[in-house]
């Protein structure tokens, strides 16, 4: 109970002075992260020495968006053990992934809020605002969640005859259906995601087949890590798809943004939609 | 049965096999259209599909299922052991390590040509050895024994290269190594392994006559002037030519080698260089309709074309034991 009513005080005082200047100390619990997307919410908006770990997913490029800001925090493995050690004040983790772990340090007393494995735009703007009010940042966060809905609301549909058709073509032939958060950005940016409209779902095998019988606009492929190869890369160079003519082929700078929902994931709406004027659809015929 | 009046059965299984192979795919196209855009051109995408997605699969199964069956022919005959098969000994599963070995630590940067070249070292190196075992202990349970631990041993290094890999996707890669597939796989691999499997066909094909010899024993085959130290080699060479490319391109596919030599062997005057050439064709039809099971089987689920290999070959090949306990060699 002590710990209940200390938690209980910080937060009266975070409500009281939401608007005062910070008191020398934390003004709010101290957090451990154990969730590659909780990681990146929680380093965007906790003050320095609140944050006391985030996995070491956060730290890898092909998952986190914000990898080099990870390198700055103790790196966890997601085991109860190290959170028992750290004792934080909070423990932050998605529904997706080490539900023992979750549920023993639910028992041994820890509250842990869980996060469910963001799949859409839509629930960005609320995930911050959950992680903000959890952190006590709740004004950091509110700044940073209208700010998202309102770039959400003022994108304009892209200058074109018709919607262009895009597709995330990935390692090992997969492609980004419905129901992902990829999915839902490309929709935001202004294109038909080609998968959802064959009626794929999630990451889902996409025949190299039926990707040359009906080509799209834009396909968006992976970034390859470097000094690692593997098969699964061998798709994106077999030779069918350098014969795709009137397919852009393009990739994100930062493909992770779009592995979990965050401010960052604008910047790749922004980048699909820096493709549109070199799609077909799309393209000034001079003179018309 | 006539020699002449098998190959052109088996010939026209695998020319049944290969164009119901190019007629199969997720995007439906006609027959006639798939004919014309095969030959002809015309439409753009079909023309692509054809050319550059269906044929070089069932190119593949051709190439890659003849290798086997040939390499499963000429290894029984060298071994004299009924059991001997490129799958069961390990010499797939020692391809495939090498593979991996050499293309997934990136010492050969991401070149494609690491995998043929690793492929071939792993095969020659597992033929090497259970030559070794069986010139010092003959028993043909020796050998098969020998070969099982090669191959399980072989299959966990894989799995360890794998799992060892910075690469998300190198552990997904494990089941490709161990059960094949042809998915995917395009004109840049049949070029891959055209010549590789020349050489090796062409090998195998020079040791036959001693091979005929062999199935007298090795005092008699000595007996004869044939030179036996040379056939070995070659039928290591051709081996390891022929399945090292293909476990390259295709992973390690079993039961191929095993099961299409003692199907045909009977309709043969049953010397090992009479069996070659049905056998590389027998081998290339059930490849080729292996593969076509592993695409429809399941629909927009692909299996691993090993699983059909082995769905088909344990049960077919304890049933011919069975049949024929006493004229299984």
């Amino acid at each position: 109970m002590v710990w209940f009513g200390k938690r209980v005080w910080t937060g009266v005082v975070a409500a009281v002075g939401l608007f005062a200047c910070p008191v020398a100390g934390l003004s709010g619990p101290t957090v451990a992260s154990l969730n590659v997307c909780t990681d990146q919410l929680a380093m965007l908006l906790a003050e320095p020495g609140q944050l006391k770990s985030v996995s070491n997913l956060a730290r890898d490029p092909t998952l986190s968006a914000l990898h080099e800001r990870a390198r700055q925090y103790p790196a966890n493995r997601g085991i109860a053990e190290e959170v028992l050690v750290a004792k934080p004040e909070l423990v932050v983790t998605g529904t997706f992934s080490l539900h023992n772990t979750t549920s023993l340090l639910k028992r041994l007393g820890f509250a842990v809020e869980e996060f469910r494995y963001s799949q859409s735009v839509e629930t960005i703007a609320a995930d911050i605002r959950r992680m903000g009010r959890l952190l006590e940042q709740d004004a950091k966060a509110e700044a940073m969640a209208s700010r998202f809905e309102r770039e959400l609301a003022g994108l304009e549909p892209l200058a074109c005859a018709r919607k262009p058709v895009a597709l995330f073509y990935g390692a090992r032939g997969v492609a980004l259906g419905k129901g992902t958060l990829a999915h839902s950005a490309m929709l935001s940016a202004g294109f038909i995601n080609m998968a959802a409209e064959r009626g794929y779902e999630g990451v889902a095998a996409f025949p190299l087949e039926l990707l040359v019988q009906n080509p799209p606009d834009l396909i968006i492929l992976p970034t390859t890590t470097p000094g690692a190869p593997a098969l699964a890369d061998e798709i994106l160079t077999h030779p069918v798809l350098k014969k795709l003519r009137t397919t852009v082929a393009g990739n994100l700078s930062r493909p992770a943004r779009l592995s979990c929902g965050g401010p960052f994931t604008m910047q790749a709406i922004h980048e699909l939609r820096t493709y549109a004027p070199s799609l077909p659809p799309c393209r000034k015929v001079p003179g018309s | 049965m006539s020699r002449l009046r098998l190959i052109s059965m088996l010939a026209v299984l695998v020319i049944a096999a290969c164009a119901l192979s190019l007629l199969i795919g997720p995007a439906q196209i006609g027959p006639m259209d798939s004919i014309a855009a095969l030959v002809a051109g015309g439409n753009e995408a079909a023309m692509v599909i054809m050319r550059e997605i269906r044929l070089p699969r069932a190119l593949l199964a051709v190439l890659i299922g003849f290798s086997l069956g040939v390499a499963g022919a000429a290894l029984q005959g060298m071994l004299r052991n009924p059991l001997a098969e490129p799958g069961i000994i390990g010499v797939s599963a020692s391809a495939s390590l090498g593979a991996v070995l050499l293309f997934y630590t990136g010492l050969a940067g991401a070149s494609l040509l690491a995998l043929p070249a690793g492929a071939l070292a792993g095969a020659a190196a597992s033929v090497l050895i259970l030559l070794a075992i069986s010139a010092t202990q003959a028993s043909t349970i020796t050998l098969v024994l020998a070969g099982v631990a090669l191959a399980s041993l072989a299959g966990a290094m894989t799995s360890l290269v794998l799992n060892l890999s910075p690469n998300p996707y190198a552990s997904y890669e494990i089941i490709f190594w161990l059960l094949g597939s042809l998915k995917d796989r395009s004109v840049d691999h049949v070029w891959l392994v055209i010549p590789l499997m020349l050489l090796g066909w062409a090998a195998l094909w020079a040791s036959s006559r001693t091979l005929d010899a062999l199935s007298l024993g090795e005092e008699g085959a000595s007996g004869l002037g044939a030179n036996i130290p040379r056939a070995r080699a070659m039928v290591v060479c051709g081996v390891a030519l022929c399945v090292g490319a293909g476990t390259a391109v295709s992973g390690a596919i079993g039961f191929i080698g095993l099961i299409v030599p003692h199907l045909v062997r009977p309709l043969t005057n049953r010397l090992p260089s009479q069996l070659l050439l049905p056998a590389g064709l027998g081998g290339a039809a059930l490849l080729t309709f292996a593969d076509i099971v592993a695409r429809t089987v399941i629909p927009e689920r692909e299996l691993n074309v090993g699983v059909v290999t082995a769905l088909i070959g344990a049960p077919f090949f304890l049933w011919l034991v069975i049949r024929s306990r006493r004229e299984l060699f």
